[in-house]
């Protein structure tokens, strides 16, 4: 049921909002930030420079970019949807054609003082859109076939254009979170299925093109797939990161080793021990018990969003935050087994925790969205 | 005109048959079925909520015992799982029979190249070819620039090269550790031990295998992770080893000959107290086996076992012994000695002429060959065959070395009356001194045989009786006597009563036309102490010479009995044997009698 059949005499306004604000949530966004700067200090040798600084500064631009997000109201930006998707479109297709090559895929705009990677903010518009797309769209016309080939176009696209950066890692991401959206949003079970069984064809198939003229993936790819399935094939090689962190959880323990005592993080065994693999400092220095708290907050922000989305009656609300909970939870979900060898290295950053400029301010301007959702919430 | 069908037709028709207005019918009924629409969808997306719920969860779970397991896991290098991980290195010690370590492991460090990762191949070759001057700069630069990703350079490094190496500097330099196998003694009783190399080779680790030696011979025993690396205990006695080799190499020069062999053997037990082969070799820098020449001149021959010889005179106790056992003699039967003595186109001869009878004993003593001979005629062809049989003599030694399988004795192709004549001094029938020691301890023992070992025993065995206790009782006084009063006089040692009987063998020429007459195989085979014998003493020398009278004597009385005497006064101390006094009786009574 859509806002215009709501009086919304009943939400705050003006500078009152930062009263109705989710606090509980921004709280424990800003718990798990701060221990991200620990891990970022710890990794430079006890040192703000050159991450953790850097990290605190953007942190505080994302933390005022969420209140500014959160006082628009809701039916604002559910408005914007599709606007804001179709300017993300626009961003993949420009870092297509005029991005900056890095580690050997085309990601990044360089804005001069930060470095916007469109595929984060793809993540974020795909699922304003899916949410606005069901907001509007009759319930009992969900699950028909022409209504569900729209949205499955939509998720699609983007898609697409980042399979071609190429991002393996977030366009996988993309598909699993629009995926989620449209069964949140009730298409039939039937879809789904037919979507899986298609999957699994299609998983056979690329490791089928392995090899031949029309190979779907590229060597990388399929070399980070076979260090997955089996890491010690090329401990040195490929599996490098994998087996390295495994030894930083292990040596860790139950209790770890103490703060900026982590030697195979600190003694730069690790690549990317600041970014994608900055967990395995945490667990080589703070144990199962560290690494285990850091799992509890990131599923407190998701218990938060879920209670947030339950008790929202507007539709679109509820579906957007579900949604970036959604996203959210994929993100440190397929870090954190990554990590630990349960999923095959891919680039995904642990949320608000690793070093990074545009994954954590994008990811603030999403909880942005959902803390609007919240204090605008029919009453 | 569109018309929406009018529900509940019948309510409405009803209401408009009683006149009332049937919308608010209508639109109570629309709006009870968007309840219902609404709580359905409701359900659903609460059901969905709980599917989201659970797979939340289910990913938290295993999130969270994934981190559980990891970090209750040991942390372990990716090693163990690196190629070459089942090669399994450790390889047990072996030690003498007192525990002293006569083969051990050492960590050391093998070097390997992965030019891919190398930041400079010019210097790292130019600067490897100066820590290692036997590599030439060019060749490592050809290997290190090609499209070679991986590449040995050295398979063992001393703890200064592996430094200097590092200080290098080069990432694409890389070490892996190897476990090498050590023998502290060096030459010390290298040809039971053998040696090893290495086999099959990986990164981490190389498998270490026995190439000779009881280190071949045992090569799964001491490889077998399921021994918990319990070192393999030999029978060897370090220190009486290394006696024996001192005074063998001493012996060997003094003699001038060109290979020696001893083998000290305990007659109850069979096991192997020293062996000694020369010339030997460090068994830490194995040489390469000879491709020409002899092959039974090469260091790595192991005359004890593998060299067969005829061993002469030092079988006449055999046929003399066997005679006594039939009953055919005593040993004070009087034996025709008249020479030579013709049989068919061959003459057999004695070194003096001894006169035209001499007793059993005198045969002995003087070493008759015309005597033996004689003997030996009443013993025959096939139960002679037994006999030597029963001693072990027909097939190779048991003992534990790879290469005793070698020592396969030499038989006649067809055993004839005059074979049985020759072979009763030792002519016609090659064996190796090991199967001397096994013999003589058969005599010595009381008469058993016993197997020879090279492991340490716990108790004596009990072999097959092949002679009563008092035909060995007699065939021992003999050999006391050959000491006392004949060929091997050389042989007394004070306090230890040595018995035995020299035997000198004419080489016979490789081509196989008859025999060397300055070439000789000179044996002592003896016993101490031979009223009690504990131990045997086979001492072999190859083409001896000794050169301090006016003619060169090579006969075994005057070149191994020397050494022998000298070897036991050495190895007796150390075996812990006190010097006694002989029982009087011993050199004049008899045992046996008719």
């Amino acid at each position: 049921m859509s806002y215009l059949e709501y009086t919304v005499k009943t939400v705050p306004s003006g500078i009152r909002k930062l009263l109705f604000l989710n606090w509980p949530l921004a709280l424990l966004l800003t718990a798990v930030a701060s221990v991200g700067f620990l891990m970022l200090y710890s990794v430079a040798g006890g040192s703000f420079t050159p991450w953790a600084e850097p990290q605190m500064k953007r942190f505080a631009l994302g933390v005022v970019t969420m209140v500014l997000v959160g006082m628009v109201p809701i039916w604002f930006w559910r408005n914007m949807a599709g606007v804001a998707y179709l300017a993300a479109l626009a961003l993949l297709l420009f870092v297509e054609f005029f991005g900056t090559v890095g580690m050997g895929a085309q990601r990044w705009i360089d804005l001069g003082f930060m470095r916007l990677q469109p595929s984060e903010l793809a993540k974020i518009t795909l699922v304003m859109l899916l949410a606005a797309y069901y907001d509007w769209l009759p319930l009992k016309k969900v699950s028909h076939p022409i209504w569900v080939a729209l949205p499955v176009a939509m998720i699609l696209l983007p898609t697409f254009l980042v399979l071609k950066q190429p991002d393996l890692g977030t366009a996988l991401l993309l598909l699993i979170a629009g995926g989620g959206m449209m069964f949140l949003a009730g298409v039939h079970w039937g879809y789904f299925a037919a979507v899986i069984a298609m999957g699994v064809g299609a998983v056979s198939a690329v490791f089928q093109s392995r090899g031949t003229d029309w190979q779907l993936l590229k060597d990388y790819q399929f070399r980070r797939i076979d260090t997955f399935l089996d890491p010690s094939s090329d401990p040195l090689g490929a599996g490098y990161h994998i087996t390295q962190s495994k030894i930083a959880l292990g040596s860790g323990g139950w209790g770890g080793r103490g703060f900026m005592q982590g030697t195979q993080s600190r003694l730069n065994f690790l690549p990317e021990k600041h970014t994608d693999f900055i967990f395995t400092t945490l667990a080589e220095e703070f144990g199962f018990l560290g690494a285990f708290s850091l799992l509890l907050l990131y599923t407190l922000i998701i218990v938060f969003c879920i209670s947030s989305a339950l008790s929202n009656k507007d539709r679109f609300s509820s579906l957007l935050t579900l949604g970036i909970a959604l996203t959210f939870f994929l993100f440190f979900a397929v870090n954190m087994s990554m990590v630990m060898g349960l999923a095959p290295v891919v680039g995904v950053p642990l949320p608000l925790v690793s070093y990074g400029g545009s994954a954590m301010l994008v990811l603030l301007a999403a909880f942005g969205l959902v803390q609007s959702a919240h204090i605008h919430r029919p009453r | 005109m569109i018309r929406t069908p009018l529900r509940p037709l019948a309510r409405i028709l009803d209401a408009r048959s009683r006149g009332e207005n049937p919308d608010a019918i209508e639109r109570e009924n629309i709006r009870l079925r968007h309840e219902e629409m609404r709580d359905r969808s409701r359900l659903r997306a609460e059901g969905r909520l709980l599917m989201l719920g659970v797979f939340f969860f289910c990913a938290f779970s295993v999130v969270g015992l994934r981190m559980g397991a990891l970090s209750a896991s040991e942390p372990s290098e990716p090693r163990a799982s690196a190629a070459g991980a089942s090669i399994v290195a450790q390889r047990a010690d072996i030690v003498d029979r007192q525990g002293r370590i006569l083969a051990t492991n050492l960590e050391t460090y093998s070097l390997y190249a992965q030019p891919p990762q190398m930041i400079n191949p010019e210097r790292a070759a130019t600067e490897l070819a100066r820590v290692f001057p036997e590599l030439k700069a060019e060749d490592l630069l050809e290997d290190f620039t090609g499209k070679r990703k991986f590449l040995w350079i050295r398979k063992k490094l001393s703890p200064e090269q592996k430094q200097a190496v590092h200080d290098i500097g080069d990432p694409g330099l890389m070490f892996g550790p190897r476990e090498m196998r050590l023998y502290p003694n060096g030459r010390l009783a290298a040809h039971v031990l053998g040696g090893a190399s290495f086999g099959r080779e990986g990164v981490h680790a190389a498998e270490v295998i026995g190439v000779a030696g009881v280190e071949r011979q045992f090569d799964d025993r001491l490889r077998d992770p399921a021994q918990d690396g319990k070192p393999l205990e030999l029978s060897l006695d370090l220190s009486v080893q290394a006696a024996a080799e001192q005074v063998l190499y001493g012996g060997m020069k003094l003699m001038n000959a060109k290979g020696a062999a001893a083998v000290l053997m305990d007659v109850h037990t069979g096991e192997i107290i020293s062996l000694v082969s020369l010339p030997d070799f460090d068994p830490n820098d194995r040489p390469r086996p000879a491709t020409e020449g002899d092959a039974s001149d090469s260091p790595l021959f192991n005359r004890a076992v593998q060299g067969v010889y005829e061993l002469g005179s030092t079988f006449k106790i055999f046929a003399v012994a066997q005679a006594m056992e039939l009953g055919l003699v005593n040993p004070d039967t009087l034996i025709n000695t008249k020479g030579p003595l013709q049989w068919g186109r061959h003459r057999i001869r004695d070194f003096h002429n001894y006169g035209s009878e001499l007793s059993i004993t005198k045969v002995i003593v003087k070493s008759s060959n015309i005597g033996t001979a004689r003997v030996a005629q009443m013993i025959g062809v096939a139960r002679q065959k037994e006999f030597l049989r029963s001693l072990g003599l027909f097939e190779p030694t048991h003992v534990e070395m790879s290469e005793a399988r070698a020592g396969k004795p030499l038989l006649p192709p067809n055993w004839s009356e005059l074979s049985t004549m020759t072979i009763s001094y030792g002519h016609g029938l090659s064996a190796t001194p090991m199967h001397l020691a096994a013999g003589y301890a058969a005599i010595a023992n009381g008469g058993t045989k016993v197997e020879p070992t090279l492991l340490k025993q716990s108790g004596p065995q009990y072999g097959p009786r092949v002679m009563s206790e008092n035909t060995a009782a007699a065939a021992r006084t003999m050999l006391r006597k050959v000491v006392t009063e004949g060929t091997a006089s050389f042989g007394e040692v004070a306090g230890y009563a040595v018995g035995g009987k020299t035997g000198t063998a004419d080489k016979p020429k490789e081509n196989g036309g008859g025999y060397y007459k300055d070439k000789v195989i000179a044996t002592f085979a003896s016993m101490f102490p031979a009223h009690d014998p504990k131990y045997v003493l086979i001492v072999t020398l190859d083409e001896p010479v000794e050169t301090s009278g006016a003619q060169p004597r090579r006969t075994a009385g005057w070149t191994a009995v020397p050494v022998a005497a000298e070897m036991i006064r050495r190895v007796a101390p150390l075996l812990g044997m006190h010097p006694e006094i002989e029982p009087a009786q011993l050199a004049d009574i008899t045992l046996t009698s008719n």
